[in-house]
């Protein structure tokens, strides 16, 4: 009995935490449905009739799939090169011994702490001395250098890789690159896909430095063109344009996050149970 | 210890690196400053020649054949239209508009334009940033192209805030923005008998008249206000810095007590501007919050939030049941003219029983205001854009047809919608009304110290009304402000 009453309670609140992360989505669902002025001065949960205004007043002034398309070609190889190149990082940075090691290591540390605002003008002068701008090149580019992924990566191999492996490896004739493509990559996956999650979601969400080095409308990525929607002299009228646009730019994040979320629920249980 | 001494080093490398990044992109940035200067320069010399022609050509009413490609970086979705129309009449022209959303708009454009960017040929700016646009020297200086020929065709205030501190034409607006109160005919007949601006202006005619005006209206079991904000743009014109002196006129704590006194005597319906029920405001009753509740004393759930949010009209309508069971119809909003539309869209049933009168001040609010960039390659084909958009009567009679009552700038297009009605306010002359409200403006009085003292003044007049302070208290604050942030003002505190 008393476990049941206990099962009971919390079933309850885990019921209730589950909808108050639900009802936001599904208010900017709904949301999207509805007018301008009904958002502005009611609220419901029953959807309006105004999709089809909402949509065209979207496609009024873009083309909201081209906005997909366009950050979906910057996040997905900006995601790649980044868990790529930080994966093989962490693995040099966990498993070789040679000199300046350590250093390398604090000052990839040392670069976590600084935030990228920082070098916002420095940045756009070098990106525009390098006849850059208005190209997907300096989006994507510096995605190799993610610090926080390599410092993730290393923490997470260094509980996950045992040296045997690698000793057996080379014993049986592998080269270097072999083995970190062949064996260690894959006992990294875990750990990769949820760096890629965040490095995703990160890419895909990314406003102001797109904002500032893109200037054709064509090339816009979507949060952009988003913010474009309250450029309107009465931001009332575009609200439910707003969260139409919206509710469609959560869709591949929904979808990546089913597509990863067993690894990351993996590779936080990993290494709690030793073989 | 080995280690300690390779992170030190290592640090240092990188910092003389940076620094000589930094000096690097200096000596790029001033490169291309020297070739702007030369461009520009010639620009100059093949000016009279461009600028003749062109005016020529306005004259046919018919624009020569134009050609290149027009950058155009804008805040106002408004533009794109405007350049749509400017390729439809100019089919050699391309255009490409890039609107940016208003709060990240100044950022886009210093960052691009200190970087040195060409791209661009079109920018824009509200009077608010015009100011520091102009000190950076963002906009070309249209003298050159001969904005002088056309002064007096636009209305004058318009035509002042579009120079910079030397006089020198940088930017020109296609709409004018005067303030004005909009009045609810329908309440008026029922409470004052008459409803026509004339008289209407009269109960707002100064800030005493416009109490007495909301206690009758709050006998009568109205609100005269939805917001005590509406005031906000009637202060007045007097100068705040005066041969570098703090001028505080009387008109000012005239205004102070006004607001102070619209709060207390509960005139208002204690809605925020530009929230949820401040909307709703404008198409029927709304709940009246009381004074308390707007000071701040918010219940609060378990997480900290608190459970009655203005801002979210979800919220609002959720629980503000829970805070007042008393609701008022409004009466007036104080709004700058692009408000005609602001309350087209959201009057709903009340369509038509509306009305635009005069306020105790004149003053103005917002516009966008359309410059080149100084930087721009392609500035006379830019200069073609901004004349098509401000100076072309054509274009004025499509706009105020395709924006459906936005009033424009140019003096002979107001003179000749003069006598067009406007369905939502009872078939007023709107145009007509506003052009002379746009003529009271005065700008002689406007100096470099006003966006920050205004501040500090309206600090002040939140802190008394809230209850926070003692008039003199809060002016004795307002002193102390503006001394910490102008160091040179002579200040004579009364």
């Amino acid at each position: 009995m008393a476990t049941k009453i206990k099962k009971g309670i919390l079933y309850l609140a885990l019921i209730l935490l589950a909808v108050t992360c639900m009802v936001p989505f599904l208010l900017m669902l709904v949301n999207a449905t509805r007018s301008g002025r009904e958002i502005m001065t009611s609220f419901t949960l029953i959807p309006g009739d105004s999709l089809k205004d909402n949509w065209d007043a979207v496609f009024g002034f873009f083309n909201l799939f081209r906005g997909l398309w366009n950050s979906f070609k910057i996040a997905v190889p900006a995601t790649i090169l980044s868990s790529y190149f930080s994966a093989l990082t962490a693995y040099a940075l966990t498993v070789y011994k040679f000199k300046g090691k350590n250093v390398i290591f604090y000052t990839i540390v040392i670069f976590m702490m600084i935030p990228g605002q920082l070098s916002l003008i420095g940045f756009y002068n070098l990106i525009s001395g390098m006849k850059l701008i208005d190209s997907y090149v300096p989006l994507i580019i510096p995605a190799i250098a993610s610090p926080g992924t390599v410092f993730f990566l290393k923490q997470y191999l260094e509980s996950v890789l045992p040296t045997a492996l690698l000793e057996a490896a080379r014993i049986d004739g592998a080269k270097e690159i072999g083995i970190f493509h062949k064996i260690v990559f894959p006992i990294m996956v875990p750990g990769v896909a949820t760096m890629a999650i965040g490095s995703f979601i990160g890419n895909w969400n990314s406003y102001l430095i797109p904002l500032l080095l893109l200037n054709s409308p064509k090339k816009f990525t979507l949060p952009v063109m988003i913010a474009s929607l309250n450029a309107s002299k009465d931001i009332g009228t575009n609200q439910g344009a707003i969260y139409m646009a919206l509710a469609v730019s959560i869709v591949p994040i929904l979808i990546v996050f089913c597509f990863c979320s067993k690894y990351i629920i993996s590779s936080i249980s990993a290494g709690s149970v030793k073989e | 210890m080995k280690l300690k001494k390779l992170t030190a080093l290592l640090l240092a490398g990188v910092m003389t690196f940076s620094l000589a990044a930094c000096s690097n992109s200096d000596s790029g940035a001033s490169s291309p400053e020297t070739s702007q200067d030369s461009g520009s320069s010639s620009a100059e010399e093949s000016e009279p020649s461009e600028s003749s022609g062109a005016s020529e050509s306005a004259d046919a009413g018919e624009s020569a054949d134009l050609s290149g490609k027009l950058t155009i970086w804008t805040l106002a979705a408004d533009l794109e239209q405007f350049a749509d129309k400017f390729v439809e009449e100019n089919p050699n022209v391309e255009t490409e508009v890039v609107v940016i959303a208003p709060g990240d708009y100044p950022t886009k454009v210093e960052t691009a334009l200190l970087g040195g960017d060409d791209s661009v040929d079109i920018i824009v700016g509200e009077p608010k940033m015009l100011q520091s646009m102009y000190d950076a020297e963002f906009f070309a200086n249209l003298d050159d192209f001969g904005a002088k020929d056309y002064e007096g065709q636009i209305v004058d205030y318009v035509w002042q805030v579009g120079q910079d501190d030397e006089g020198i034409q940088r930017a020109i607006s296609y709409q004018i923005t005067p303030i004005g109160f909009y009045y609810r005919r329908d309440i008026a007949d029922k409470v004052f008998g008459y409803s026509d601006p004339e008289s209407i202006g009269k109960l707002f005619a100064d800030y005493d008249t416009i109490i007495e005006t909301g206690k009758t209206l709050k006998d009568a079991g109205y609100r005269i206000f939805a917001s005590d904000a509406e005031t906000q743009h009637f202060k007045g014109q007097s100068s705040w810095v005066i041969d570098g002196t703090l001028n505080v006129d009387p008109h000012r704590y005239e205004f102070m007590d006004l607001a102070v006194e619209l709060y207390k005597e509960d005139l208002t319906a204690y809605a925020q501007q530009w929230t949820a029920p401040w909307y709703q405001a404008m198409s029927g009753p709304v709940p009246i919050l009381n004074a308390e509740i707007q000071g701040g004393v918010w219940d609060t759930d378990e997480n900290g939030d608190p459970l009655l949010n203005v801002w979210d009209a979800d919220n609002f309508n959720a629980n503000v049941e829970n805070y007042s069971d008393e609701t008022a119809e409004v009466f007036a909003f104080g709004l700058p003219a692009w408000g005609v539309l602001t309350l087209r869209d959201n009057v709903g049933d009340t369509a038509g029983k509306w009305g635009v009168c005069a306020g105790p001040a004149y003053g103005y609010d917002g516009g966008t205001y359309i410059g080149i960039s100084d930087q721009s390659k392609n500035k006379d084909l830019a200069w073609e854009f901004v004349k098509f958009c401000t100076l072309n009567e054509a274009t004025a009679d499509w706009w105020i047809e395709a924006s459906q009552g936005d009033t424009v700038s140019l003096v002979s297009a107001l003179e000749k919608h003069a006598e067009d009605g406007n369905e939502t306010y009872g078939g007023q002359q709107l145009y007509k009304f506003w052009l002379e409200q746009a003529k009271g403006i005065n700008l002689s009085n406007v100096t470099e110290y006003d966006t920050a003292i205004d501040a500090a003044w309206s600090n002040a007049i939140t802190a008394v009304k809230t209850g926070e302070k003692t008039k003199d208290e809060a002016i004795e604050g307002f002193y102390d402000e503006v001394a910490a942030t102008y160091p040179d003002l002579t200040i004579n505190r009364e």
